[in-house]
């Protein structure tokens, strides 16, 4: 058995401290808040959201893409990087896995809050139909939730069981929680050997999964008529746009994570160097699709497209429009090309833009197209020309983001956030070859 | 021919049955867990019975999928409900050069149908494309597509396309998603964001002799997170009257028929579909969509009316209030 | 008229509060008149009916009164014979249907007289309306003339057997709502009260079936006469096949196959590895030494 005693003593899960019971208490005061906003919703129907039968998805559904968008963390990171063996990844493959299992989870829960009928969800089951791209969503979301968990847990497995040691006598009770989860791990070679093999297959199946996720996600929009979502560019667009996003939140929670555990041994400013860079490849990616969606439109200028494009680039959506492509992918992406600009610090606010951007990006890409139809919109509420959420959209929406963050936070409560195993075995090799 | 004919019919039976028995096989992937549920629900309407069909052999059905129909004089015809009214096929004809926004129509389907909320089914649209040419009036219903976008996306068959042409909508299966009102691209569907404001509507249903909501009768009643909209009245057609917009409107605007029969009446005159099309250069709403909507419209030529009169109806917002 | 027939609906709700009111109050209400009217149809070789309509003005506007009982009678030499009673459905319609005309009498210049009687109720004065008509028969048949359609038909008076000439048929074709005139809007008949209508060969019948009417309609003197031919002189109705079809629109049932085979495919081999994967989480746990 190794000496993890060192590794132990940083990486080990701890109590949450003073800012850490403050930071989950009010999460859980948002997230009760939100219920409450939700039982609300569900009493007087969506009637007291500002949604209308011309803008008749609003944030829920911007909301919920990117959550699935986000999701995405896992098969950039944790895949990409397997697949090609960068090393460097160790510290934030677990970071990301969290992510992942968060987000799905949310994405999940999320686009129930849309529904009209919530109580009739067994629908989907009882009389699922192949050809409704929800149906492929209904199928795509369990799975991926399903991945994401196997992705998290397999690489858990040696932590655990050294966890259970560490537990032993300080808090016996977690101890054989640890225990129990490690699936009495001893880590010899037939264990290790069918644990590796799981990985591999593990990793490459959330990638395949992802970027299948990521497409119906897109398809959801494009296989529809409107102007703004009929569109051959959407599923390799959402496939950018989700690495954006997910890398964006990567940077951001693991910034966070290492200021509030003291990580910088682990997590250091190569790690950052790194991640911005690959942040940087993401969105200057995304920048393309997003030329090809808004530019080539223009060039043909047909009536419908240039309306729409019009509304988005000096409409009313103008502001929010260039806020989220400048602030959120230009400069973010100016940034992340010099060096002095993949400072950690320097990469944590890039991410919260990127994330901030990302999130406004799917309400840009929902909302503007619903309110210009085929046919003028006529004979309905003045009100109905526009959409902007009402107290209840953002109260239930904070909520979900809201509990997005307490299911990190008790993930990373519970389980190290940097494999302890696996920094153990990459130290110990640095070690050997440096000695000799 | 014969021959041809009772294959039909008996296809219709097959699958009457089938979606009456709901043991449909859509994706194996869901086909048992499906059929667990299935059971269960299916013990909610155990009530089956017998049906006689046109070549003479018993066939039992769920008694919810079955409506009756009155053909010509008294003779009763039994069919399913997401069957449809067997060798018809429902087409409508708008005369854009007679109206002149009335709006008659729009009263009417709002009465009839119990429709109290901001969105009517039928709208009135002032059309003009571009400032250099001519505006006029043009109704707009649910176009009925025979490649119905909205059909397609719906999760749960809530909404469906029956063989006579409709597109209806069984409101108790619906889950809310708006799937179908994205997809719509005449934007004709409409959503109860709130319970519906239709008073006591079961006095309403009995007035109308419905005992049961039935997908037949849209808007008795609306059911509060569903999608509504126009249902080509099909609990008139089978009691062999014409829908309330087409006999509503003091212009004859609105023709009704079976495409089958290649007829069409406004009530007052009835001719012949392919020539009227023929004549007046009939045409569909956004065909290069792809969708075959079942509604035509003629050109705007040679118009009854002017333009202006229709001007003192038209607003081009209603008034706002949404109930807290 | 269609303006009546869209409020109908309402009057009966209002009428039904008047109704209640009505009861208490009876005398303190001012009755409303009825308007009766009646018609007279004859289907040739079937059924005759009146077809019976009740209407009031309330508050300046013409509205159908439904639920009205009303007594038709056949008057003969001043005694009125009770054939039938209705009760005016929804729409303030009601239609007596007799099997035969033996069952009334025509008077000595063969005029038969009907009187609709409404004894009067709570909110309405009582009423009555009589029509005189006279009996005629119009026999259709289809013949062939160098490989042409034909219908013909022949007005005839019957208590005298002499044809009527001068008079317009309509030559018609049922549909599901209306029926579709053939040819011209009406024909008159010639001297042997016979007209001759060419019967076009592409109209449409299930099975190319046609049932084709000669209506003399609404004549002062005969009432409505109609005769139905039944040919097979139509074009098949091509059904649209297109609902027995697997289509991206159809029920479940009938997915496309594509959209059965490649999701599925995709679905068992995913989730056979996550089985794969749980399976081999299993199997860890088993072996700890």
């Amino acid at each position: 058995m190794k000496n993890y005693d060192k590794l132990l003593n940083d990486l080990a899960p701890q109590k949450f401290g003073k800012a850490g019971v403050i930071w989950t208490s009010s999460l859980i005061v948002i997230i009760i808040i939100g219920l409450i906003a939700y039982i609300d919703q569900i009493r007087k129907g969506l009637v007291v959201t500002n949604l209308n039968d011309y803008a008749l998805w609003g944030i829920y559904i911007s909301n919920f893409v990117f959550f699935v968008a986000t999701s995405f963390v896992a098969s950039v990171t944790v895949a990409v990087l397997r697949l090609t063996n960068n090393s460097w990844r160790t510290p934030i493959v677990r970071i990301a896995e969290i992510i992942a299992v968060a987000c799905i989870i949310m994405a999940g829960l999320t686009i129930m809050i849309d529904m009209g009928r919530p109580d009739r969800l067994l629908n989907l089951f009882i009389y699922g139909r192949m050809q409704s791209p929800i149906i492929w969503d209904v199928i795509i979301i369990p799975t991926f939730m399903i991945i994401s968990l196997l992705l998290l847990y397999f690489p858990l497995l040696p932590d655990l069981a050294i966890l259970k040691t560490h537990f032993k006598e300080k808090n016996p009770t977690l101890s054989k929680w640890y225990g129990r989860l490690s699936l009495n791990w001893t880590g010899n070679p037939k264990q290790t050997k069918i644990q590796l093999k799981s990985i591999k297959i593990v990793a490459l199946l959330i990638l395949i999964t992802g970027i299948i996720l990521q497409t119906i996600d897109a398809w959801l929009f494009s296989t529809l008529f409107r102007v703004g979502w009929d569109s051959t560019n959407m599923g390799a667009y959402f496939v950018s746009g989700a690495a954006v996003a997910g890398l964006g939140a990567l940077v951001t929670v693991v910034y966070v994570l290492r200021r509030a555990y003291k990580l910088e041994n682990y997590i250091t400013n190569i790690h950052f160097d790194k991640l911005g860079k690959f942040l940087a490849l993401a969105c200057l990616v995304y920048l393309y699709f997003n030329i090809n969606e808004y530019l080539i439109p223009e060039f043909t200028s047909k009536k419908e497209e240039i309306s729409h494009l019009n509304l988005l680039i000096d409409g009313q959506f103008a502001p929010l429009f260039w806020l989220v492509i400048i602030g959120g992918l230009i400069i973010p992406t100016i940034i992340l090309l010099f060096k002095k600009g993949r400072t950690p610090f320097s990469i944590f606010v890039v991410g919260l833009l990127v994330v901030i951007g990302s999130w406004w990006k799917r309400y840009l890409i929902v909302t503007p197209t619903l309110l210009h139809p085929f046919l003028p919109i006529q004979g309905v509420p003045k009100s109905w020309q526009h959409y902007f959420p009402s107290w209840h959209e953002w109260i239930i929406t904070i909520a979900t983001l809201a509990m997005a963050l307490l299911i990190i936070t008790i993930l990373v409560r519970f389980l190290p956030i940097i494999p302890i195993e696996k920094t153990a075995n990459e130290q110990e090799l640095l070690n050997k070859n440096t000695n000799s | 021919m014969d021959q041809k004919e009772n294959n039909s019919r008996r296809n219709f039976l097959d699958k009457g049955l089938k979606i009456g028995l709901a043991t449909a096989i859509g994706s194996i992937g869901f086909s048992k867990l499906a059929e667990a549920l299935t059971t269960q629900t299916a013990k909610d309407s155990t009530d089956k019975m017998q049906l006689m069909t046109t070549n003479g052999t018993l066939v039992e059905v769920d008694t919810s999928e079955v409506v009756e129909m009155i053909n010509g004089q008294a003779e009763h015809i039994m069919y399913n409900v997401r069957e449809g009214i067997p060798n018809r096929k429902f087409v409508m004809v708008i005369d854009l050069a007679k109206c002149k926004n009335a709006l008659k129509c729009q009263e009417s389907c709002n009465k009839n149908h119990f429709i109290t909320g901001d969105n009517p089914w039928l709208k009135v649209h002032k059309m003009q494309a571009d400032d250099d040419t001519a505006p006029y009036w043009m109704p707009t219903t649910c176009m009925h597509c025979d490649h119905p976008a909205c059909v397609s996306v719906c999760p749960v068959g809530a909404t469906f396309k029956r063989k006579d042409g409709l597109v209806l909508i069984d409101n108790e299966r619906c889950i809310g998603c708006r799937f179908c009102m994205a997809a719509c691209p005449y934007s004709t569907r409409v959503f109860n964001w709130s319970e519906p404001d239709q008073g006591d509507i079961t006095m309403d249903m009995h007035m109308h002799g419905e005992e049961h909501y039935s997908p037949e009768y849209a808007g008795l009643p609306s059911v509060k997170g569903t999608v509504d909209k126009c249902d080509f009245c099909p609990h008139l057609i089978k009691e062999n009257e014409l829908p309330h917009c087409v006999t509503a409107c003091p212009n004859g605007t609105f023709y009704f028929g079976d495409k089958y029969e290649d007829t069409v009446t406004n009530g007052d005159e009835t001719l012949r579909l392919s020539k009227l099309l023929t004549d007046r250069a009939g045409f569909r709403l956004m065909d290069d969509l792809g969708t075959r909507p079942s509604v035509y419209y003629l050109p705007p030529v040679n118009r009854l009316v002017d333009f202006k009169e229709g001007l003192k109806n038209f607003s081009e917002y209603k008034t706002d209030k949404k109930p807290e | 008229m269609k303006n009546q027939l869209s409020i109908i609906r309402t009057s009966f709700l209002v009428l039904l509060s008047v109704f209640m009111v009505t009861m208490s109050f009876a005398q303190k209400v001012k009755k409303n008149k009825v308007r009766l009217s009646v018609s007279y149809t004859k289907i040739m070789d079937g059924e005759l009916y009146f077809d019976i309509k009740a209407t009031s003005k309330i508050k300046n506007k013409n509205t159908f009164i439904p639920n009205l009982d009303l007594t038709i009678y056949n008057v003969l030499n001043d005694e009125e014979i009770k054939i039938g009673k209705i009760t005016t459905n929804m729409d303030g319609k009601g239609r007596l249907v007799l099997p035969k005309l033996d069952s009334i009498h025509a008077d000595s210049t063969n005029t038969y007289t009907i009187l609709v009687k409404f004894k009067g109720n709570a909110s309405f004065k009582k009423a009555k309306k009589s029509i005189n008509f006279k009996n005629a028969n119009i026999k259709a048949s289809i013949i062939k003339k160098d490989s042409i359609n034909f219908i013909q038909a022949t007005l005839i008076e019957t208590s005298l057997n002499m044809p009527l000439s001068e008079a317009t048929l309509n030559v018609q074709v049922q549909r599901l709502f209306k029926s579709l005139k053939i040819g011209k809007d009406f024909y008159t008949t010639d001297e042997n009260g016979t007209i001759l209508v060419s019967i076009p060969t592409d109209i449409p019948g299930i099975d190319g079936i046609l049932t084709f009417e000669v209506v003399l309609a609404d004549s002062d003197n005969y009432g409505t006469v109609k005769a139905m031919v039944t040919a097979p002189l139509g074009t098949q109705i091509v059904q649209d096949n297109d609902f027995y079809k697997r289509e991206m629109w159809s029920p479940r049932d009938k997915t496309p196959l594509f959209l059965l085979i490649f999701p599925n495919l995709l679905t068992f081999a995913v989730w056979g590895i996550i089985i794969y994967l749980i399976l081999n989480l299993i199997k860890l746990s088993k072996l700890n030494n």
